[in-house]
């Protein structure tokens, strides 16, 4: 087998992530599939939480321990993921007070800074706080961006010599002689950029060992492997505001409980959240108590939160784990730390190991430790640098400079971009000129949307991920038809109305949980702008539908009508222009060809 | 009655009054002795409990009046008059706004209903979060078409960026507002053209004057020209002095080719004329008011044109309220604050705020509404104050301001009194221009409706196009030219129309009609006197 490569990591969510970082930092060669976009799974839905710990301060101090130590971390390699907000546990009244001293003693066994504060204080600091917050413990969290975190992993594995597939589902795990040697993918489209229309491949990925990543979809690839691993999967809801009724992390402090998180992320907030088992990580219901149990809850925090505006609500689900025989009922009880399921020693089967369990603000840790194993069991010796090197876009990161004079976008763009793009700032920034704004919402230009484009083939979603268009108050109404017309310099009309309609479709779907006051004359007037003014709803060139022109009025006849110059003109030129469009994008797989050649030796992130 | 009279700084008050009448008023002032002391508007400006007319909102003395650089205030004998005068500051109660609950709550008002209080005035440095303000925009973009700047300024983003974008996009220590926020003219059309009540020029009013505070060069010459600008009142006080010195002064052609130069106030605008004895003069000389009514009583806000360049504006509203019965109330007052505003000087806004307030809220105190012949002014009052100040007694100003006009059309029967009146003597042609500001209190169309069937009398409207003025906007140099460029369909249209005469409620539209077709211009109060009183 010359193209064994030497790892293979299964799932593109944080862990596979920072596997393929560090072992591509490590000199292994790697590859990553991934079913979906990167942080298609559990990643791209949590709140963004950046752990100090504090969460698990009383419950779980091991966890906390861990989660301070890699809060640090990121602050350092990932500056241009985070925004150091700082957080509170605050008590309102009926809150127990014995339990606001544990908790606050919990962090400081743990060595998580605290600090407490009067309510007044908290107020100062967070004005739309209830006014009954008694008190309040101060703790380093912050809001991390899972998105970008991931394409950074991503994009250093790559420059390190992995190579990551994504829109590549795992389709078995390939055993022989008793032993795990790879697996079986099908390329969505590709390989390489995932570019719509294009005819997906069948591949045989052989490897000397697997890492199986896929958190709450373990269980499935273990069963391609005919291993058990048992994953119980719990789901979570997140509501996301319109815009920021806090500029802290705010925590209720209370044992354990529903709805008892608000984080700031980016231009919004996230409310958080539930914890109820679930058998299928795919198929669960999304139901509207869950929404309403949010806003409810945690409008005892932020009175504001009631009546101010949601844009979506998604649902993420947990991969938590506990060890075979522990029986725990409740699913808020299951730990949240992570295990190394060696499935030589567990199950009889070398060549796999899967990791369960854990959460994003160790992700890091998680994949140093998955990375040290991997390396022993290839006898592979070489040190992990990934808690000291930052990741590409925090190298000497500055947001101090005046962007808008430099690359003539409005100043609130300009932070905006910076905050975002961190290092890479002047990169991307400067390649496109005129550089207009094509996401209002989130101040998010040409410059970028193309930069990711070139990054992410026809993926919009890829897109978006990487620069939050369309993740603002009109959630794609205004801006998904632009973002789209920025693919049509590459891609044929029809892989640019498929990549616009996807995008439009997962917009829509968190929406439907927020179709109320604000957002749902948000969303009619996004439908009817679609669907009426551009038609999109019964276009011909996305239907593919025949169209009888010959049934629509000619015009007047030009043998009759005197003035007929403009009639005879008229007919057969708005049939042409119909025609050609079609025409012109008949054959899109020609188009695209080159592009799908250079997306092979590139990889598609 | 209480009558006021004299310039700005004077102020003598006679017997109280006791009485009351009238529908609304009499329930909107009726006496609440009995109530709780509550926040409502009623119980505070009614009769005390032992009967003596209260006198809400009159004033602690000094507060907040630190002369600032290019604004030598002209308010201490003003503040020491009332100050030693009767009584009213040595009403608990009425001494400052701290006493009373304010309208909207305040930032030290803890015991509130955690539910009910707005966050948005909370913030303790006095700035407004109005990030909320983002919630109610669909993006749908009726404000951006609807403004008169973006249209001929390639370079102004627009309202929708200004306002629900730039704040959405705010973190809470962010303190970079895009410096095209001072190309907004403060039209305030982006308001009247959003369908889901967006509060946009507040928005604005907040940006700029953040933008103003925390990174304009406050040596730069835009910076001064902008105060002196906004400062109007300043200049022209000073001016009025010595009007006919003034009005050739300011006009003198080396002088303005030097402001051109050095403050970037554009040569090719004429200052406007300085009366030679102000509204407050003439109002002091007939010895105030001449009709003495407890039922109907009106606080009249001249603003600083009718006082200093236009007082026939004023004495119009004078000669025409009292035919109609009304006592006309002129308390002391100073600028409405629009071109302060306009230019982001809300400091300056707010100590000039104090002022009207207080001496408004009196006047409404003793019964009066409160009437402005400048549809800036009435603006001002009624809207940008509640929404950016937080004084007490601003609410209830807000809700008893109203335009001269649109008080009397409201309360007395003009189409009758036109009729009755048969007209004016000689024919009159007008070519009327409705301003901004107007359109946003629904009272676009109140001129042409009100002379349209009096006889002898022919109003044109000239279309709903902005004259470009804005105010201040319109005299800086650099936007000299996008302000003519806006006006230019006005200008065509009123060439067009039949009447050589312009008539508009505002005084900066009116220059500006005057600038570009040379066209005298009245205001509608005027032409009122002419036929009703006449």
């Amino acid at each position: 087998m010359d193209d064994q490569v030497d790892v293979v990591v299964v799932g593109g969510g944080s862990t596979g992530c920072g596997v393929i970082r560090d072992l591509a930092r490590r000199g292994l060669d790697a590859v990553l599939v991934e079913k979906g976009n990167l942080t298609h799974g559990t990643t791209g839905r949590m709140h963004g939480l950046l752990h100090s710990g504090g969460r698990y301060a009383v419950s779980d101090q091991k966890s906390a321990r861990e989660c301070i130590e890699e809060n640090r971390v990121l602050r350092d390699i990932a500056g241009h993921c985070v925004e150091e907000t700082g957080g509170m546990f605050v008590k309102r009244p009926e809150d127990s007070e014995e339990y606001f001293q544990e908790k606050l003693e919990g962090c400081r066994a743990c060595d998580i800074p605290a600090e407490v504060i009067d309510g007044e204080e908290a107020r100062q600091r967070e004005p739309y706080l209830a006014r009954d917050v008694e008190k309040a413990i101060v703790v380093p969290d912050g809001a991390v961006d899972p998105f970008r975190l991931c394409v950074a992993n991503a994009v250093d594995a790559r420059e390190h010599g992995a190579r990551v597939e994504t829109h590549a589902a795992v389709t078995d795990v390939l055993v022989e002689d008793g032993e795990v040697v790879g697996v079986e993918i099908e390329h969505d489209s590709g390989p390489g950029k995932r570019v719509h229309r294009e005819p997906g491949t069948t591949e045989e990925i052989y490897a000397r060992y697997v890492v199986n990543a896929t958190g709450a979809w373990a269980g499935q690839i273990g069963e391609m492997a005919g291993v058990d691993v048992e994953v119980r999967p719990s789901k979570g809801v997140m509501t996301v505001m319109n815009t920021r009724q806090v500029d802290t992390v705010i925590n209720r402090c209370r044992p354990k409980g529903d709805a008892d998180i608000v984080v700031p992320h980016e231009t919004a907030c996230i409310l958080g959240t539930t914890d109820e088992e679930v058998d299928d990580p795919e198929d669960y219901p999304e139901e509207e108590w869950e929404v309403d149990l949010m806003i409810e809850t945690l409008s005892e925090l932020v009175p504001a939160l009631k009546d101010a505006r949601t844009l979506r609500s998604f649902w993420g689900v947990r991969p938590l784990y506990e060890p075979p025989g522990t029986g725990t009922d409740d699913p808020t009880d299951i730990t949240r730390d992570y295990f190394l399921l060696d499935h030589a020693v567990r199950d009889d089967l070398p060549g796999m190991t899967s990791i369960v369990g854990g959460k994003l603000t160790t992700y890091r840790m998680m994949a140093e430790s998955i990375t040290d194993h991997v390396c022993e069991k290839l006898d592979h010796d070489a040190d992990c640098d990934t808690a000291d090197v930052p990741l590409p876009g925090s190298e000497d990161f500055s947001v101090l400079r005046d962007y808008m004079e430099e690359f003539g976008i409005r100043s609130p763009i300009g932070r905006r971009s910076a905050q975002r793009l961190g290092s890479r700032t002047d990169d991307v920034l400067s390649g496109t000129d005129p550089n207009p704004v094509v996401c209002e919402c989130e101040g998010v230009t040409r410059a970028e949307v193309r930069n990711a484009i070139d990054e992410a083939g026809s993926d919009l979603n890829a897109v978006r991920i990487r620069t939050r268009a369309s993740m603002g108050n009109c959630q794609g109404g205004f801006c998904t038809h632009r973002i789209a017309s920025e693919l049509a310099r590459e891609y044929p009309g029809p892989v640019v109305r498929d990549a616009e309609d996807e995008l439009y479709q997962e917009r829509w779907k968190g929406q439907r949980h927020a179709l109320w006051g604000r957002q749902l004359s948000q969303a009619m007037l996004n439908h009817l702008l679609h669907a009426t003014t551009m038609n999109r709803d019964g276009d011909p060139a996305t239907t593919d539908a025949d169209v009888d022109f010959g049934a629509f009025d000619a015009g007047p006849d030009p043998a009759t009508e005197p003035a007929s110059g403009s009639g005879s003109d008229d007919s057969p030129a708005g049939a042409t222009a119909t025609d050609g469009g079609l025409d012109a994008t008949g054959d899109p797989g020609a188009t695209a060809g080159p592009d799908a050649t250079d997306g092979g030796t590139d990889g598609d992130r | 009655m209480t009558r006021h009279t004299g310039d700005d700084g004077d102020e003598a008050s006679g017997s109280d009054g006791t009485e009351r009448h009238g529908d609304a008023r009499d329930e909107r002032h009726g006496d609440t002795a009995d109530e709780r002391h509550s926040d409502t508007a009623d119980e505070r400006h009614s009769d005390t409990a032992d009967g003596t007319r209260s006198r809400p909102g009159v004033p602690d003395l000094g507060r907040d009046e630190r002369p600032a650089i290019f604004v030598p205030d002209d308010d201490e004998p003003e503040a020491e008059a009332t100050g030693s005068g009767d009584g009213g500051a040595s009403d608990p109660r009425t001494a400052t706004d701290g006493g009373v609950e304010s309208a909207t709550g305040g930032s030290d008002s803890t015991d509130l209903d955690p539910d009910a209080y707005d966050p948005i005035d909370v913030f303790p440095e006095g700035d407004l979060d109005l990030r909320d303000g983002a919630d109610s925009c669909y993006k749908c973009t009726s404000c951006d078409t609807s403004c008169p700047v973006a249209e001929v300024d390639d370079e102004f983003p627009g309202p929708k960026f200004q306002g629900p974008e730039q704040w959405r996009l705010k973190r809470k220590d962010d303190h970079d507002i895009d410096e095209s926020i001072t190309s907004c003219s403060n039209c305030m059309r982006c308001d009247d053209a959003c369908p889901s009540s967006v509060p946009l020029s507040q928005m604005h009013n907040e940006a700029r004057g953040q933008f103003v505070e925390a990174q304009m060069e406050k040596l730069s010459v835009e910076y001064v020209r902008n105060r002196i600008l906004a400062n109007y009142r300043t200049s022209a006080q000073l001016a009025s002095m010595v009007p006919r010195l003034s009005s050739f002064a300011m006009n003198f052609g080396p002088a303005r080719w030097a402001m051109d130069k050095v403050l970037g106030i554009p040569r090719e605008r004429e200052f406007p004329e300085f009366a030679t004895q102000t509204f407050r003069e003439w109002w002091r000389d007939r010895g105030g008011a001449q009709v003495e009514n407890p039922d109907k009583r009106v606080a009249y806000f001249h603003g600083c044109y009718s006082n200093y360049n236009t007082p026939e504006v004023g004495k119009a509203m004078v000669r025409v309220y009292e035919h109609f019965g009304y006592e006309v109330m002129v308390p002391p007052q100073k600028c409405s604050g629009t071109p302060m505003f306009a230019n982001g000087m809300l400091k300056d806004a707010r100590r000039h705020a104090e002022t009207n307030v207080e001496n408004l809220v009196a006047a409404i105190g003793d019964g009066a509404d409160v009437i402005a012949s400048c549809t800036s002014c009435s603006m001002s009052l009624r809207q940008e104050y509640p929404e950016l100040f937080d004084i007490h007694g601003i609410e209830d100003l807000s809700e008893h301001t109203f335009e001269a006009l649109e008080y009397l059309r409201i309360h007395e029967d003009l189409d009758g009194a036109l009729a009755e009146s048969g007209g004016p003597d000689d024919e009159r042609e007008f070519a009327y221009h409705a301003p901004c500001h107007a359109r946003n209190q629904g009272l676009a169309r109140q001129a042409v409706e009100t002379f349209r069937d009096v006889d002898g009398v022919k109003l044109e409207d000239v279309g709903d196009s902005c004259s470009g003025i804005s105010g201040t906007y319109g005299w800086k140099s650099e936007k000299y030219d996008k302000s003519m460029q806006i006006g230019e369909e006005m200008f065509e249209h009123m060439e067009h129309a039949e009447g050589d005469v312009g008539m508009t409620e505002c005084p900066t539209c009116a220059m500006q009609m005057e600038h570009g077709t040379g066209y005298e211009i009245e205001h509608p109060l005027q032409l009122l006197e002419e036929t009703v009183v006449a």
